[in-house]
């Protein structure tokens, strides 16, 4: 047999890249955006000035559109047509994997609305320049508070799943052992999203700075 | 005398592929030991309705009755299962028999599974051993290969585990989770290695490894425990390394 080159179908290509996409640069900007904005369980100072360097990053609407919004697009736009593609059947086979892959679809969607509102109004209605007050004013809506509850839930659950799913896809956990360890990163992953994307909301909505003391001290 | 056991059945019927389905129902005697296949035998010898009316047997497949052919999967209770295996007793009443839904139905039971075996031969999954001349002895292979390969060629082609896999579908052409173990199988062994490529290949083509989306339900509906979901997890790896390969070095 000759070495001729192997031609992957476009949708096997197309495929691998959404799963690719959700975690880098998806999900490490999920990281990233959660770790900037615990900076408000510091204090209101420390949180605008983080904001400020992140808003005064060289090329920036170039780095936003192809770190960011391209690539949530495109994770979120394909995925809506693998979820149309696939039939779920969790009615009768209530098992936790079919039960993960329902709920993925779902929290997807609901990330998906989420983060599109959550971009629209923090990043455009503010022209790129949001401070702890504007998010602090938005959550005195209660409605927008839930949103914003829902919101984190859904992406630290999408987050989690994802990653399971992802090692899995890839090969990268093959055994059912290695799938059991990946399936308890992604649970650890969701749940510890989750409890800082609350903390988050939380120090927003009281003015609660509990690591503020350190800044004081000096 | 006490009255006779009853065993209530309810079977999905169509008479042809193109005809419209609909539900009969039947009471059989009850006996020790019974399996679903046993009951439509029963029904075969005397095929008369629950409220007496007579009808025609139900047709369904079936030949080693100890779940090894593969041919005798259907719905049993809204689950896929082997027929064969199926006992009675553990199973409550009435029992729900419909055919297999993601596969034509050709009479009642009986559907028609031609996907998978024309999947097959789209990934190659023998290993060929005939030439124009004697090829003669093949490579030996190392007893730690053959540990891996023996579960996964007790494979019977039953279906289930495209049955229950969300992915498999009218909207999608998604082999399965039988196939892409069947890859592993072949590639696996030293003269089957010989095709690996166009297995791989053949794997990244339209309907294949990359439409698994991880629901995991195959392993838990296969009825010979196959590890399916190390196989998929395994052939994913090694096509994506493939393609990359083949990408960055022709
Ligand atoms: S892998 Fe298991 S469920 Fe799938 S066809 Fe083979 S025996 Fe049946
Ligand atoms: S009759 Fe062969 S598997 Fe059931």
């Amino acid at each position: 047999m000759s070495a001729a080159a192997t031609r992957p179908d476009r949708s096997y290509l197309l495929r691998k890249l959404h799963s690719l996409s959700g975690i880098v640069p998806v999900g490490a900007f999920l990281a990233e955006h959660f770790w900037s904005n615990s900076y408000a369980l510091v204090g209101v100072a420390k949180y605008n000035e983080k904001s400020q360097e992140l808003q005064t990053i060289p090329f920036r609407v170039i780095v936003e559109a192809a770190v960011i919004w391209l690539p949530i697009l495109y994770h979120g736009g394909y995925g809506v047509y693998i979820w149309l593609k696939g039939k779920s059947n969790v009615s009768d086979y209530p098992w936790v994997g079919n039960w993960l892959y329902t709920l993925q679809r779902y929290t997807g969607l609901v990330a998906f609305a989420f983060i599109g509102w959550h971009v629209w109004t923090e990043r455009f209605l503010t022209q790129g320049k949001s401070t702890y007050s504007d998010v602090e004013h938005a959550l005195r809506n209660p409605y927008y508070l839930a949103f914003y509850v829902i919101g984190v839930l859904a992406s630290s659950f999408h987050l989690g799943v994802g990653i399971w799913n992802f090692l899995c896809k890839w090969g990268l956990a093959a055994t059912v052992q290695a799938q059991r360890a990946a399936g308890k990163l992604g649970a650890t992953v969701g749940f510890v999203f989750s409890l800082v994307g609350i903390l988050i909301v939380v120090s927003f909505r009281l003015n609660w700075h509990p690591f503020g003391h350190f800044v004081t001290l000096k | 005398m006490g009255e006779t056991k009853k065993v209530i059945l309810r079977v999905k019927r169509q008479a042809g592929p193109k005809h419209a389905p609909r539900w009969e129902e039947f009471a059989l005697n009850w006996r020790p030991a019974m399996n679903v296949i046993i009951c439509l035998r029963d029904i075969a010898e005397n095929p008369v309705t629950r409220d007496g009316k007579k009808t025609t047997p139900v047709t369904y497949e079936s030949n080693c009755l100890e779940e090894v052919c593969g041919s005798c999967a259907m719905l049993i209770n809204g689950k896929a299962r082997m027929a064969c295996s199926a006992l009675v007793d553990s199973l409550p009443q009435p029992i729900r028999l419909e055919p297999l839904s993601k596969f034509p139905v050709v009479r009642d039971l009986a559907v028609d599974r031609s996907f998978m075996f024309e999947s097959l031969k789209r990934v190659k999954a023998w290993i060929p051993i005939d030439g124009t001349y004697d090829l003669g002895e093949g490579p030996r292979m190392a007893p730690e290969t053959q540990e891996q390969a023996y579960p996964l060629s007790r494979c019977i082609s039953c279906g289930n585990c495209l049955e229950v896999c969300p992915q498999v579908n009218e909207n999608n052409a998604f082999v399965g989770a039988a196939i892409i173990s069947q890859v592993r199988l072949f590639n696996m062994h030293p003269t089957g290695a010989m095709h690996a490529r166009e297995r791989l290949e053949a794997l990244m083509g339209p309907g294949g490894i990359a439409d698994c989306a991880n629901a995991q339900n195959c392993v838990k509906a296969c009825p010979k425990e196959i590890p399916l979901t190390e196989s998929i997890a395994e052939m994913n790896r090694q096509a994506w390394k493939q393609a990359l390969l083949g990408w960055l070095f022709g």
